[in-house]
């Protein structure tokens, strides 16, 4: 299982953003460049039509596969009134012909996407990992160099935590109280209930590039 | 990793296998001087897709197949024979394959026995049999040699180790011989540095073989 929570911010205040977590978490960021590819059954296979994610990795010298899994929310009254989602998601690390794999097994290219930007990784009461990438795509198939923004100006910030389901609530409200801090430049929450940019954004970003001993404005 | 070779025994036209066989070839590793040495096992399971309407024509593969071993206890292999394809994953893939619900396991068959150390060669030699019951179908032979980590390097020193060997289950009289056929690993992207795929790719290759000598087979008939 993992919590998620994300939220929208302008390209224009991710410096600022990154002075912040830099604060926050006390380690370096780390650059994130992932190829995403998004399958789905093909018709007649599985009783339902079913969806993998295969990440590739860029960041590497030699490109690294993942597959991903995100199953479904945690649902009840109780789920509804955290801020945060809850969800089953597995991960396994693949051998580089994993594309091949699965579209032998009958699966199908959905979409692709390009994530570019940096995350941060640390221990705050969870294992937080915070992303800040902007989401690109591909106008000819797998051709990553020539990706372009599917929001341009705009970036996705995505916080995420392990949870197992003895130690979600802990990690709820860890993962509460630290996205508290980021609220002046961003308000996050579940995943596909946008709440848009937020108003305070360029004054805190603005505050943030004066004060935090980084370039001035 | 040290090189392997896996062997499947191939019992002469007309006879079937038995564990008086496994026994007397166990006997053989002993009298060339192989001390036992713990046991081991491999589990292989065929899948088949979980089709929503049976009926409709379907382009699947058949000879899928997923390999975990002993020696990686973290990992899972994948093979599709028909298109040469071999992925290693993290055990975790088996989570993500319940959840997918597209496949399932078919028929599992457990490759286990003993293992003998014999200077710088590892035996391992033990029977193949269904995961749910005792019944014995095949018997597998691993022979590693622990210094050369090169397919082509110890090409000749596992035939001179074989030679030897198939001495020893000579003086036996046995119904039947251990054969080995080495897959074409260029075909599945592999090199010529030994790794835990090749091994995977091994096993399921003798276990084709080995289908289409015995007279029931567990799985489906398979592509050779």
């Amino acid at each position: 299982m993992e919590c998620v929570v994300q939220g929208i911010i302008e390209t224009q205040h991710v410096e600022a953003l990154e002075i912040l977590l830099q604060g926050l978490c006390g380690v370096h960021k780390e650059r994130l460049r992932i190829h995403e590819i998004c399958l789905k059954s093909g018709p007649n296979l599985g009783p339902v039509a079913s969806e993998v994610r295969l990440l590739c990795d860029l960041e590497q010298a030699e490109p690294s596969w993942t597959v991903r899994h995100i199953g479904g929310a945690m649902r009840g009254a109780g789920a509804e009134q955290i801020s945060v989602l809850i969800r089953t998601m597995v991960e396994s690390k693949a051998s580089k012909n994993v594309l091949r794999m699965f579209y032998a097994l009958g699966y199908k290219l959905d979409h692709e996407l390009l994530r570019v930007g940096f995350a941060f990784h640390f221990n705050r009461g969870a294992q937080i990992t915070v992303t800040v990438s902007s989401v690109n795509k591909m106008l000819k198939l797998h051709a990553t160099d020539e990706a372009v923004p599917v929001t341009p100006g705009i970036q996705l910030v995505e916080v995420t935590a392990p949870a197992t389901s003895e130690n979600y609530t802990e990690i709820v409200s860890a993962m509460s109280s630290f996205c508290e801090y980021l609220a002046p430049l961003l308000h996050l929450s579940k995943p596909g209930i946008s709440t848009g940019v937020v108003p305070t954004a360029a004054a805190a970003a603005a505050s943030l590039m004066s004060d935090g001993g980084g370039t001035t404005l | 990793m040290p090189v392997k070779w896996v062997l499947h025994w191939q019992p002469n036209a007309g006879t079937m296998v038995n564990s008086q066989i496994l026994s007397e070839v166990s006997q053989c590793a002993e009298s060339i001087n192989g001390v036992k040495d713990g046991r081991w096992k491999t589990t292989l399971t065929f899948y088949r897709p979980n089709l929503r309407d049976p009926s409709l024509p379907a382009e699947f593969p058949r000879d899928f197949m997923g390999i975990s071993l002993l020696e990686q206890p973290n990992k899972y292999y994948f093979i599709i024979r028909g298109q040469k394809i071999i992925l290693e994953a993290d055990s975790s893939i088996l989570t993500i394959m319940e959840k997918l619900q597209s496949y399932k396991s078919k028929v599992a068959l457990n490759f286990e026995g003993v293992l003998y150390k014999l200077g710088d060669f590892q035996l391992k030699i033990g029977k193949v049999a269904p995961s749910t019951s005792e019944s014995l179908r095949g018997i597998m032979m691993e022979v590693e040699y622990l210094p050369i980590s090169s397919v082509e390097k110890s090409r000749q020193v596992m035939e001179e180790f074989l030679n030897i060997w198939r001495e020893a289950v000579a003086k036996k009289s046995l119904p039947g011989q251990f054969m080995h056929m080495e897959p074409n690993y260029a075909e599945y992207g592999l090199l010529d540095n030994y790794t835990s795929q090749h091994t995977a790719v091994q096993y399921a290759t003798a276990l084709a073989q080995l289908i289409a000598t015995v007279q029931q087979p567990p799985g489906q008939p398979m592509r050779n």
